[in-house]
């Protein structure tokens, strides 16, 4: 691998050869990367390039057909999948996956009861914890939602959906961020805020983010891994793969987006 | 606040004064003091496939093999001509149900939707066709409780289970309190997640819940009520048969908890009151009554979207 990373970064999540076969096809073959704490790692790709087999597979989601996922250097793919969030492997979702009924506030106490526990306590309500729903503030503030806590959910925009999405997962204090497409569908304006968001984010975090919006995964990744057909292409600086030959040719073949 | 909306407020004060005034009315006519226990019984069981439907997405046709065995539970471990306690024997039963409901909930919630109903009444009706093919169990006859148990505690005594009205108390105290628990189950840190699954139950299990648990841990609470409520009505006729275990059992269970809202608890004793209503006017006003039954529920269904609950609470709520 071309990749160049100072020796001082913790290796977060990993993966060593990791495939997923539906039947015949292969949908990730031999993908081998490292993902380091507080940097955040890109994937690019044309579209069935196998990005979010590769996310499903990191958060437990799918089973790998070979292969394993090690997080701080444990093999973790045989874990169930919740087990994966109790880790502190979160994740968001392409499109969009919250608790359309519930307040804003109220999806992400779900997310944050989770790790204060009494989750089992069937006589205790669940209004009286104040520090719970503080930290389900914080987490809504942290992305710009402060002001719609007791919204329900269904009743916000979809960008600020988006956002929220983001919350939950930020509410569950994880180490890992696994973010699929978190700008799909959003508009200009909405999308900066979201790239500013992650600029803050992303020193805090280890944040894989698979995006199609090719401006912002070069403005905000440390790393950058292309990905073509389920194979690793390359992994390197944005600036690197900026001027692979390969990757060129991989997306002017399949003729939809430039450089 | 343990009910967060003024619909169920209103119908708290309104029913249970209602229902416990009610006896000095009819003092002279037991019919209808034990016609009202059977629909209070039957409320409490619609009321525990309510939540389990309603709360937890779980639909399941196998509910009423609770509701049996309740019943034949109690005439299993209860000696046939000796006064038991009732206290002693309720503990006993519900947590015989809530182990038996842990074992087949173990299988039963690895599958979901339409495969779930299909399992449900797959064991619903192995329970079924067990106790009306044994001569053990009474075969179709059932069987007969011969001694009601007594209702001391340390001593004292409140209710006499063969007095229609004491035994009417009896069954409306048990209604209220399994109102008040569920209540507090929904607004519990556990009700929180339960609603979290129901709404979104991959979500859920991405930020981190064992969702199977807690599906367990519902289904094995409402099945052990459900059979509180049959061994209420076992004591009540002094008498269990397989009928009790039949799918209608079940089936007419969920479509009054249809009737009455789904999910929203309070509902399930409007939809077992107006469906036990309707069926015992129509009764007796036609030899047809279940052709007038059926289209009288389907035009309910049709005009009250979420309920009678659901339907009052958008007549109530709005002005708040």
């Amino acid at each position: 691998m071309n990749t160049q990373v100072s020796l001082d970064l913790k290796v977060m999540l990993e993966t060593q050869g990791l495939c997923k076969y539906w039947g015949g096809l292969k949908a990730l073959d031999d993908i081998s990367l490292q993902f380091f704490d507080k940097q955040l790692h890109g994937i690019v790709g044309p579209n069935g390039a196998g990005k979010s087999t590769l996310l499903n597979l990191l958060c437990g989601h799918y089973k790998p057909t070979r292969g394993s996922i090690l997080h701080k250097e444990e093999a973790i793919e045989a874990i169930k999948p919740y087990a994966f969030a109790r880790r502190g492997i979160g994740r968001s979702f392409q499109k969009t996956n919250i608790y359309p009924g519930a307040t804003c506030l109220e999806n992400c106490c779900v997310a944050v009861q989770r790790r204060m526990g009494g989750s089992f306590n069937i006589l205790r309500s669940r209004y009286t914890q104040k520090v719970l729903d503080e930290i389900a503030s914080e987490a809504l503030e942290k992305v710009g939602l402060g002001a719609r806590r007791d919204v329900v959910a269904s009743q916000i925009s979809y960008g600020e959906q988006r956002q929220l999405e983001i919350a939950m997962v930020l509410a569950t204090s994880p180490e890992v961020l696994l973010l699929d497409e978190p700008m799909a569908g959003m508009g200009h304006e909405e999308s900066q805020l979201i790239i500013e968001l992650l600029k803050t984010l992303r020193r805090e975090y280890c944040i894989v983010l698979v995006e199609h919006d090719m401006d912002a995964v070069f403005e905000l990744s440390d790393q950058l891994t292309v990905m073509v057909d389920g194979q690793h292409l390359t992994t390197g600086s944005v600036d690197q793969v900026r001027d692979d030959p390969r990757v060129k040719e991989a997306y002017l073949g399949q003729g939809d987006e430039v450089f | 606040m343990l009910f967060n909306k003024r619909t169920e407020r209103i119908f708290f004060w309104v029913f249970f004064p209602l229902a416990l005034l009610m006896p000095l009315f009819l003092a002279e006519n037991t019919f209808f003091v034990s016609k009202l226990t059977s629909i209070m019984i039957f409320a409490l069981f619609v009321m525990s496939l309510d939540y389990l439907v309603g709360r937890c997405g779980l639909i399941t046709l196998g509910h009423a093999m609770f509701y049996g065995l309740g019943g034949y539970l109690f005439w299993m471990i209860a000696p046939e001509y000796e006064a038991v306690n009732f206290w002693v024997y309720t503990f006993y039963i519900c947590m015989i149900a809530a182990a038996v409901a842990l074992i087949i909930g173990f299988l039963v919630l690895r599958t979901s939707g339409i495969y779930m109903i299909m399992i449900t009444l797959a064991f619903a009706q192995m329970a079924f066709y067990f106790f009306s093919d044994s001569i053990e169990f009474g075969g179709t006859d059932g069987l007969f409780i011969y001694v009601k148990p007594e209702t001391s505690i340390f001593g004292l005594s409140f209710f006499d289970l063969d007095n229609p009205t004491h035994f009417y108390y009896l069954c409306l105290l048990s209604l209220f309190n399994t109102l008040i628990f569920f209540r507090i189950l929904i607004r519990s840190r556990f009700g929180r997640v339960v609603d979290a699954i129901h709404e979104n139950p991959g979500r859920t299990t991405a930020l981190g819940y064992n969702i199977f648990v807690f599906r367990l841990m519902s289904y094995v609470i409402a099945s052990a009520l459900g059979a509180y409520a049959g061994y209420l009505f076992t004591l009540q006729y002094g008498f269990v048969n397989p009928s009790m275990l039949a799918w209608t059992t079940s089936g007419s269970a969920l479509v009054m908890s249809i009737l009455g809202g789904m999910g929203s608890i309070y509902g399930a004793i409007l939809g077992t009151f107006v469906y036990e209503g309707l069926h015992y006017v129509l009764e007796h006003l036609t030899e047809h009554w279940m052709l007038f039954m059926g289209a009288l529920i389907i035009a309910m269904v049709m005009v009250f979207k979420n309920g009678i609950a659901g339907s009052m609470e958008k007549l109530l709520e709005k002005r708040t």
